[in-house]
């Protein structure tokens, strides 16, 4: 068998073991990319909802009867933990699940509800490496397995369509780009 | 060739309790060094704790929604905060936390001058700072404690 072969050979069987991992860093990539950006949060789902208390109310009216039927009023009895005052004018009551919180001058309710986001959560516990121990060589692996399908990708193709060719040109733009990110953001 | 495989099952315990006595002994030393303190103790007087194990406690207010890096426990007065960030095998502290009681275990620290203006340059190039919340003053202070160790009890 020629090297050309092997390397056939090397990139297509490991295409087809690291497919599954390439699915979970892929995917959790994007996540992490605009978790870091903070205009999504790939961990959790909040939702909230609006309810009005009926009267105003002044913190220090505020006891353990308030508490309760603001649950009644919202429905959250059985889920109630603790409630604390962020300000003179807010109301926060923790819940199994999420919150509520009660604007004291305007009755305004809002209840927040946070559950976890399902599918993302797990990709980003495998991204992040949060199970440690066999998935970091597992994960190593991987990486490693990435880098020689990167490798072997280079060389499938012969000819014009090949490394020494077209191939070749978006090879070196592909390692130019990033370069160039880094001399805008990074560098100058 | 069995009493070889022998011998070498006895040394490889006789390692393993050596191991295990002296893991129990430097525990007994850490428990000795841990401070029982309220947060108002701790901001009394910081410097007295710095780099020193701490126990402290209180109602979890708030916990950071973008990876869990940080959360806050509010004192007894329902108004002083402190920041706790995860340190040792913790990686994270789940949004579950928030409203719970919570006791954490670990060192206190008090950052120099430098780091601390570095943390209130990052703190404030954060958009979702610009609104203050109760916890705010907490983000930014140049002191938190870093947990290794926590357990959520009843109120």
């Amino acid at each position: 068998m020629n090297w050309r072969k092997w390397n056939r050979w090397i990139h297509r069987e490991l295409g087809f073991l690291f497919f599954g991992m390439t699915i979970v860093y892929g995917v959790s990539g994007i996540a992490l990319n605009h978790h870091v950006t903070r205009d999504w949060n790939p961990g959790i789902i909040t939702r909230s909802t609006f309810a009005q208390y009926p009267d105003r109310i002044e913190k220090s009216a505020v006891d353990r009867s308030t508490i309760e039927s603001i649950l009644e009023i919202t429905g959250e009895k059985e889920n109630y933990k603790q409630y604390y005052f962020p300000s003179d004018e807010l109301l926060m009551i923790y819940l199994k699940g999420g919150h509520i919180t009660l604007d004291l001058p305007t009755g305004r309710i809002q209840i927040t509800k946070i559950r976890n986001r399902p599918v993302f959560q797990e990709l980003n516990y495998l991204h992040y490496n949060k199970p440690k121990k066999l998935w970091t060589w597992f994960s190593d692996l991987y990486a490693f397995g990435l880098v020689l399908i990167a490798i072997s990708g280079l060389f499938l193709v012969k000819g014009r369509k090949g490394i020494t060719g077209r191939g070749g040109v978006l090879t070196i733009l592909g390692v130019l780009l990033p370069l160039l990110f880094l001399a805008i953001y990074l560098w100058l | 060739m069995q009493r070889a495989a022998f011998l070498v099952l006895v040394a490889f315990l006789a390692v393993s309790c050596k191991q295990v006595s002296k893991e129990n002994s430097t525990e007994s030393t850490e428990v000795e060094q841990i401070v029982s303190a309220t947060i108002q103790d701790l901001l009394a007087t910081p410097a007295d704790y710095d780099g020193k194990e701490v126990a402290v406690s209180g109602m979890v207010t708030h916990v950071c929604r973008h990876g869990g890096q940080k959360c806050f426990i509010v004192a007894e007065d329902g108004e002083t905060q402190i920041r706790i960030v995860p340190g040792g095998d913790i990686d994270e502290f789940k949004i579950d936390l928030e409203g719970s009681n919570v006791a954490f275990k670990g060192v206190f620290r008090v950052l120099n001058p430098v780091e601390t203006d570095e943390l209130v340059e990052d703190y404030e190039s954060k958009e979702h700072h610009a609104v203050e919340q109760s916890h705010s003053e907490a983000e930014k202070a140049d002191y938190f404690v870093e947990a290794i160790d926590f357990k959520e009890v009843t109120p």
